[in-house]
């Protein structure tokens, strides 16, 4: 590297790093945007049928039905009416017919009343004529003038009778057209009055179907109504019911750092996926304060290790100032060889002063969530590596074992180091002067998964805050040493990761802390949802 | 010219005994360095040393208890402690025991003369540290 550029190798490898954060950076919102478009565009494409809606073409449907079976029993009723009225008529009339022809018997038997007969049928025919236009309504035209027809022939018969009968002393065919008009009048009549009746007969029937036709209309209706309530019920119950026990699920996978955006299920949209958007929203904003979180967490860690780098540090600035000092005050009796040993031993410390800070530098820079493919020892031994002061200043002794061919993780190499140093930091606390911690890598019990166990042999944590430890604001460092966050962005990233953080502790003996993680030979995306395939 | 004094440096540190032991030379000390407390340890049993420099932090054995075990030993010897940034505490533990003095690195060679060279007055055998320069 010359020194023209007056650039440091650390420093091109932090804007290298930093080109590549941007990009990571830019790559994650881009995927967050395109994951909205489509949201959107699936939003658009199905049918809006809000619960409002629902609720109100429900209200609207049984409104219509009750209308109608009412308008359906008032035309019945209607029905009813004009048959009752036109069986009235028809029953008059028929009267009027019998007594005519009563009248016209008695006249053949007797030689009486033959007038009376003739004022009878002018009584029906004054009847049919006053009804006429209700009863061409129930007949038609045909039929009321079939009967018309017959009446009006029976009354020329009768009218001819009479005639006749004023010639019957002049008249010698007298008995014998009499017997004519007899037998004719007699056919006539019994005619009329089988019509008549014919008619009564088929109105009855119609107006007994009617009635049962209200009387099914009774039966049916509230049958159907509470079939179509108890429908409608279980339709708007499930609507409702469904998407709420979704978003339940939902917000306990929020709830345990699973930020899995709320997919479209269904192929309508209603409230539910204003909700479903807004929630997705609160999402992106959980994650933009997730990031911010995890981000002021790595500082507080940062400002522990600080502690351990200045401690650290004294040591060559020490020997720097010690042998500076020196080489000036014997400049004068130092042989050559004595200067060039001190000089170096001033660049040696100077460059074990710049790897004590490196360790932190590197850490402390900060980056967006980048994947890579992760050796979890190698992980580990730079972590402590990282710790080593403060492991060092706490005089405790720290041990990694790793077991045999483990195979890579895929991961987040800075916020995997910032789940391992909380974790080494936090058995550090833990120990007392003198204590050990072990670091082991193994396969885990599942399948395809890796585990590192973080073990202290410290006090141990006792059993009734040991459901509480992973919450947010949870800490039992005195006087503001914690701020709680530690466990809970853990768990976060670690949940990110697709893996577990668990604990399991002996009070008096110590703890294990256990982070379980997948192997993965195809990245998962860690900013977009890892499982698209699972439910929203 | 004085007797000299018995000077045992200990410091885990190399740079830091091999800069020192010059320097002190100087002033008037015989200096003895250790690198290893286990082996500083048992020179102290074979020894009565005039002063004993220690660093305070060190893997194996640490300075606190080298200073109990000169004191229990020999009780004259004056205990100066090396310290480093954020060990107030242990400074202050290292005095309450019986430590002559603490000395925070990083420090100047003149620094540690002129601690030595109070140790020296108290212990009635008066030494220059304005002599190196």
């Amino acid at each position: 590297m010359s020194q023209k550029k007056g650039i440091p190798p650390t420093m091109t490898h932090d804007l290298a790093d930093q080109a590549k954060t941007l990009e990571g950076r830019s790559e994650q919102i881009q995927a967050t945007e395109s994951a909205r478009k489509a949201l959107l565009a699936r939003r658009r494409h199905r049918h809006r049928y809000s619960l409002q809606l629902h609720i109100y073409l429900s209200f609207f449907l049984v409104f219509l039905f009750v209308a109608g079976v009412a308008t359906a029993l008032m035309l019945t009723m209607y029905g009813v009416e004009k048959k009752l009225r036109f069986l009235e008529i028809v029953g008059e009339y028929m009267m009027e017919i019998q007594q005519a022809r009563r009248f016209e018997k008695n006249f053949f038997l007797y030689g009486t009343n033959l007038n009376d007969a003739v004022e009878n049928v002018y009584q029906a025919k004054q009847i049919f004529d006053n009804n006429s236009e209700e009863l061409r309504k129930i007949l038609g035209k045909s039929s009321q003038a079939i009967i018309m027809s017959n009446l009006r022939r029976y009354e020329t018969m009768l009218e001819r009778l009479v005639d006749l009968e004023q010639t019957e002393v002049t008249n010698p065919d007298y008995p014998l057209r009499k017997k004519e008009i007899e037998i004719e009048l007699r056919r006539q009549g019994q005619k009329m009055v089988s019509l008549a009746q014919d008619l009564m007969k088929k109105e009855k029937e119609s107006l007994s179907e009617a009635i049962l036709r209200s009387r099914h209309i009774h039966i049916y209706t509230p049958i159907f109504l509470l079939l179509f309530l108890v429908l409608n019920a279980y339709l708007l119950g499930s609507r409702i019911l469904g998407p709420i026990q979704r978003f339940s699920v939902h917000a306990k996978q929020i709830a345990s750092g699973d930020f899995t955006p709320i997919t479209p299920e269904r192929r309508f949209r209603d409230e539910f996926t204003d909700l479903a958007i807004a929630i997705n929203q609160m999402i992106q904003e959980l994650k933009k304060r997730e990031a911010v979180l995890i981000q002021s967490h790595k500082m507080r860690a940062i400002g522990t290790l600080t502690a351990g780098v200045a401690h650290e540090l004294n040591n060559p600035l020490n020997n720097i100032t010690i042998t500076a000092h020196m080489f000036l005050e014997d400049y004068d009796h130092l042989s050559d060889e004595e200067r060039r040993e001190m000089i170096k031993d001033v660049v040696n410390e100077a460059g074990r002063s710049r790897e004590i800070i490196s360790n932190l530098l590197d850490f402390a820079r900060e980056s967006g969530s980048q994947l890579e493919p992760l050796d979890l020892p190698e992980l580990l031994r730079e972590t402590i590596n990282l710790a080593s002061n403060q492991i060092r200043l706490s005089g405790i002794k720290i041990e990694l074992q790793s077991g045999g061919y483990l195979p890579r993780i895929h991961g987040d190499r800075q916020q995997l180091r910032q789940v391992f140093l909380n974790l080494i930091l936090n058995a550090v606390d833990a120990s007392s002067k003198g204590g050990k911690i072990q670091v082991l890598v193994v396969p885990a019990d599942e399948p395809s998964y890796v585990a590192v166990k973080v073990i202290d042999f410290g006090s141990g944590i006792p059993e009734h805050i040991l459901s509480s430890i992973f919450d947010p604001f949870f800490t039992t460092k005195a006087g503001g040493k914690g701020t709680g966050l530690g466990l809970s962005v853990s768990q976060g990233i670690v949940a990110k990761h697709s893996g577990r953080i668990l604990v399991s502790s002996v009070q008096g003996k110590g703890s294990t802390f256990t982070v379980t993680l997948p192997v993965t030979t195809i990245p998962a995306d860690i900013d977009s949802s890892k499982n698209l395939s699972g439910r929203g | 010219m004085p007797e000299r004094l018995n000077v045992l440096l200990l410091d885990d540190e190399p740079i830091v005994g091999k800069r020192l032991k010059p320097a002190l030379a100087k002033i008037g000390c015989n200096v003895e360095v250790f690198e290893n407390p286990r082996e500083a340890l048992k020179r102290i049993e074979e020894k009565d040393f005039d002063i004993v420099v220690t660093d305070i932090r060190m893997d194996e054995v640490d300075g606190i208890q080298i200073l109990e075990h000169v004191i229990q030993k020999s009780p004259r010897t004056k205990v100066i402690m090396i310290t480093g940034y954020a060990m107030m505490a242990v400074a202050r533990e290292a005095m309450e025991k019986g430590a002559f003095d603490f000395i925070s690195k990083p420090f100047t060679p003149d620094d540690l003369r002129k601690v030595i060279a109070k140790a020296a007055h108290t212990l009635g055998s008066p030494i220059d540290s304005e002599m190196a320069s």
